[in-house]
């Protein structure tokens, strides 16, 4: 008997993590209904907007002959040569885990498991998990293009036949990436280097979408740009990338046509790429891996400033070093502060939207539009506000993790607790928020009733969106989760969310009616009768009341979660 | 001291601790022990304020933990058997954090980190992640913090896991050295011939129930072997070996 699990295929070295899949599908928690149905929803949502959106352009391509032809092949080439560099880089993150840091890898290498065999089972999995997401993504929107041409079944066959082999090559790539980093850097601050570029990637991405301000090829006066912009598209493509082979074995297969020239390139590509990276790995995983193990330091910051500016706010000692040991966590772990940058990118962007906003090209409605869009503005920072909260705020219960039992243990109240967490998590959130929404309607220039009760409608919203976050992220925490994403992802967070909404939705409507009946007053001329002042007081007072009570109550529940809480992490 | 006072957890229709009643005064060290799963780890976080008890009372230093938990955990210090702390804290920095949660005086604490990072050894890592720590590492970090306040009353939940022979020998140490000083503690442990060397007073749990109570020498005359080493008399007071049935299936 002893060896028997040697000679079993590689797929068998696969198992737990299938057979885990398959136990966390089957167990049941409070809240799975409604966490399948939302993200149920949004997911459908998603893919029948790509569907539609795929569909639409091709069908708007398609009425014009030859031109139409041309654009759906290089919109194809295009489209796959962003998911070649999304693929390899996904790639590289995800054989950093599969391969080097992941903690079942000790259990396999120390069994008597050829390294070959170890290596076909990482890969794979290394190519579900890189690889699902633009599966995913790409499933509506090539069913979209099939549909929008009439595509035949063989439509099917080619997609297949291309996907497959086009998701192995970058994901190979970003594995050998990966193999010649952890050579050279610890895999852990390998992981952090390889995280902050990413999100630095994706903060450049948005930045330069945005600033290339797609919107001008909508204006009639701009049809040459339009000529420019594709020519700049045409340029990069070169017909000695994968993504050129798959958009024309898909443009192929939409004709009817088999384009097995191009198939067989990605085919025998992805062949040798998996025996070339293969080969690497018998050669160099070892090393790597010893590596990973042996140098777990890391260096890191002291950020003594901080201690030194808690010193100056009037804290108790408790709510002191409570507040330093949350920032000093904070501020070390990559995965956390670096989220701050994709927030710089897309405040960035928010404030740049109203600064390009040409409303005077509307010239009898610009003042009428620009106070609507204050309470865009509005709502738009409350949005971002619920975002921001859910990411940063919501988790700070959780993330104290398997170390609870230190606050638990320790003779300090969780109200206390509770309420150092929410001070933490209300002077960031207050001073964004208000920052986005003063310098919003500042570059709006709207009516100065507005900008004074735009910003005191957001400090009463902040009050209430983090004392519910921190209510509720008691109530419901998470404290095995690995990352703050998951945390924010739980049933807690999708709740938070929906009343967050609502919350915010009400808010709009509680200010921004008897806003309308001042503005109109002031638009006509005419003075606020009794009735109609006392009816704004009323809606104002209703608003803050409003606020006053989620904040609150959102706390109370909080701390009346902790206090009842009948189990430890550790 | 600690006083625990019919103690009972129950989960649903399971009862974890059935009437645990035990009491450590100042300056002794008294051994939990009872095989896997027979409540010692509940009955220590009840006492550490982690879990809620479905009855009985507890008192540390005179404090009642349910009525003035503040006062009780101050005089509590609480050792767990799997170090779990901030791992993106340094050891300097997770110590002065834990004497702010336990309210020390800012002045004292500097000397106090640095006199309990001499005492476990850890002394030259003081600027260090924790995340850089090996286990023992991080089981002496969490000991140096459970000490750091001065408490009156120390729980440790298996101390010697994870510790090598050095390691272990200057847990004992310290912990002799405290209750020379006056702490009382309350230890559970797997390791019997650590029981045996440093507890003044054993209890054996078994199935949520103190089975068995007193000195060593006592222990061993309830189970009729009054020349045995503790092991035996354990197995023999918690129900048997197994030895047999072992034997038999090699």
């Amino acid at each position: 008997m002893i060896g028997t699990a040697v000679t079993r295929p590689f797929p068998h070295l696969l198992l737990p993590s299938l057979w885990a899949t398959r136990n966390r599908a089957r167990r049941r928690e409070k809240g799975d209904a409604a966490r399948a149905f939302v993200f149920g929803g949004i997911g459908l949502a998603v893919m029948s907007a790509l569907f539609y959106g795929a569909f639409w352009v091709t069908w708007q391509a398609a009425q014009y002959a030859e031109l139409g032809d041309y654009l759906i092949r290089i919109g194809m080439s295009w489209l796959f040569l962003t998911f070649l560099s999304f693929l390899a880089f996904s790639g590289i993150v995800a054989s950093l885990s599969t391969f080097f840091l992941s903690d079942d890898l000790r259990l396999m290498l120390a069994a008597p498991v050829a390294s070959r065999r170890l290596f076909f089972a990482r890969f794979a999995r290394t190519v579900v998990q890189a690889g699902w997401m633009v599966v995913v993504f790409l499933l509506p929107v090539l069913a979209g293009i099939a549909f929008a041409k009439c595509a035949s079944w063989w439509f099917v066959v080619t997609a297949t036949m291309t996907v497959v082999p086009f998701v192995v090559i970058p994901v190979a790539l970003g594995s050998a990436i990966t193999l010649l980093l952890v050579n050279v850097f610890p895999a852990r601050r390998a992981r952090d280097i390889l995280m902050l570029m990413g999100l630095v990637f994706a903060m450049s991405i948005v930045l330069l979408l945005r600033f290339l301000q797609p919107e001008r090829l909508l204006r009639v006066e701009s049809m040459p740009e339009v000529t420019d912009f594709f020519a700049t598209l045409q340029s990069p493509i070169t017909p000695l990338l994968p993504s050129f082979w798959a958009g024309e074995a898909l443009f192929a297969g939409l004709q009817n046509g088999r384009d097995l020239l191009h198939i067989g390139a990605l085919w025998s590509t992805a062949a040798a790429a998996v025996v070339l990276v293969g080969w690497a790995f018998e050669r160099w995983h070892f090393a790597g891996f010893s590596k990973a193990q042996e140098a777990r330091k890391a260096r890191f910051t002291q950020w003594r400033v901080l201690d030194q500016l808690a010193n100056l706010l009037p804290l108790s000692q408790v709510r002191k070093h409570l507040l330093i040991k949350d920032l000093k966590v904070f501020l070390r772990d990559v995965s956390q502060w670096s989220q701050l940058l994709l927030l710089l990118a897309l405040v960035t962007v928010y404030l740049y939207n109203f600064r390009v906003l040409d409303l005077e090209r509307i010239p009898y409605m610009s003042g009428f539009l620009k106070n609507v869009y204050a309470f865009l503005n509005l709502a738009m920072a409350g949005f971002v506000m619920s975002t921001v909260t859910v990411r940063f705020v919501f988790p700070a219960v959780s993330a104290e993790g398997a170390a609870f039992w230190i606050i638990r243990t320790a003779p300090i109240s969780l109200k206390d607790f509770l309420w150092s967490k929410f001070w933490t998590g209300l002077v960031p959130v207050l001073v964004l928020t208000e920052i986005l929404i003063v310098a919003g309607n500042n570059l709006l220039g709207v009516d100065p009733f507005l900008k004074r009760m735009s910003a005191a409608a957001v400090i009463f919203m902040a009050f209430a969106l983090v004392g519910l976050a921190c209510g509720l992220g008691a109530r419901y925490p998470r404290f095995a989760a690995d990352n703050p994403s998951q945390i924010a992802g739980s049933y807690g967070g999708v709740a938070f969310m929906i009343l967050a909404v609502l919350f915010i939705l009400v808010m709009i409507v509680l200010l921004g009616w008897p806003s309308s009946l001042y503005l109109f007053s002031q638009f006509r001329n005419r003075p606020l009768t009794t009735g109609q002042e006392i009816f704004i007081a009323a809606m104002f007072a209703a608003a803050a009341v409003l606020s006053i009570a989620t904040w609150l109550l959102g706390m109370r529940t909080g701390v009346k979660a902790l206090q009842e809480m009948d189990r430890t992490p550790s | 001291m600690i006083a625990v006072e019919n103690l009972v957890k129950r989960y649903g229709s399971f009862t974890a601790v059935d009437g645990v009643s035990l009491s450590v005064a100042p300056g002794q060290i008294h051994g939990f022990l009872g095989p896997n799963g027979a409540g010692k780890t509940t009955s220590i976080r009840i006492i550490a304020g982690l879990l809620k008890p479905t009855a009985g009372r507890i008192v540390v230093n005179g404090h009642d933990l349910e009525r003035e938990p503040e006062a009780a955990k101050a005089a509590l210090g609480f050792i767990p058997d799997r170090p779990f702390i901030y791992e993106k804290l340094t050891a300097g920095e997770f110590l002065r954090f834990h004497a702010g949660l336990y309210g020390m005086p800012e002045l004292e604490i500097d000397t106090r980190i640095k006199e309990m990072l001499d005492i476990f050894e850890l002394g030259k890592w003081q600027n260090e992640l924790v995340e850089s720590f090996s286990h023992g590492m991080k089981q002496r970090l969490v000991m140096s913090a459970a000490f750091l306040h001065r408490p009156k009353a120390v729980l440790v939940d298996e101390p010697m896991v994870g510790l090598d022979p050095r390691g272990a020998r200057l847990i004992k140490d310290v912990f002799r050295r405290m209750t020379e000083h006056g702490v009382a503690i309350l230890m559970s442990t797997h390791t019997l011939e650590v029981a045996q060397e440093m507890c003044d007073l054993i209890s054996i749990i078994l199935k949520g129930k103190i089975i068995a109570h007193g000195t060593v020498a006592e222990l061993r005359s309830m189970a009729g072997t009054p020349n045995d080493a503790l092991t035996p008399v354990f197995l023999k007071l918690t129900g048997g070996s197994g030895l047999q049935e072992i034997e038999e299936i090699v």
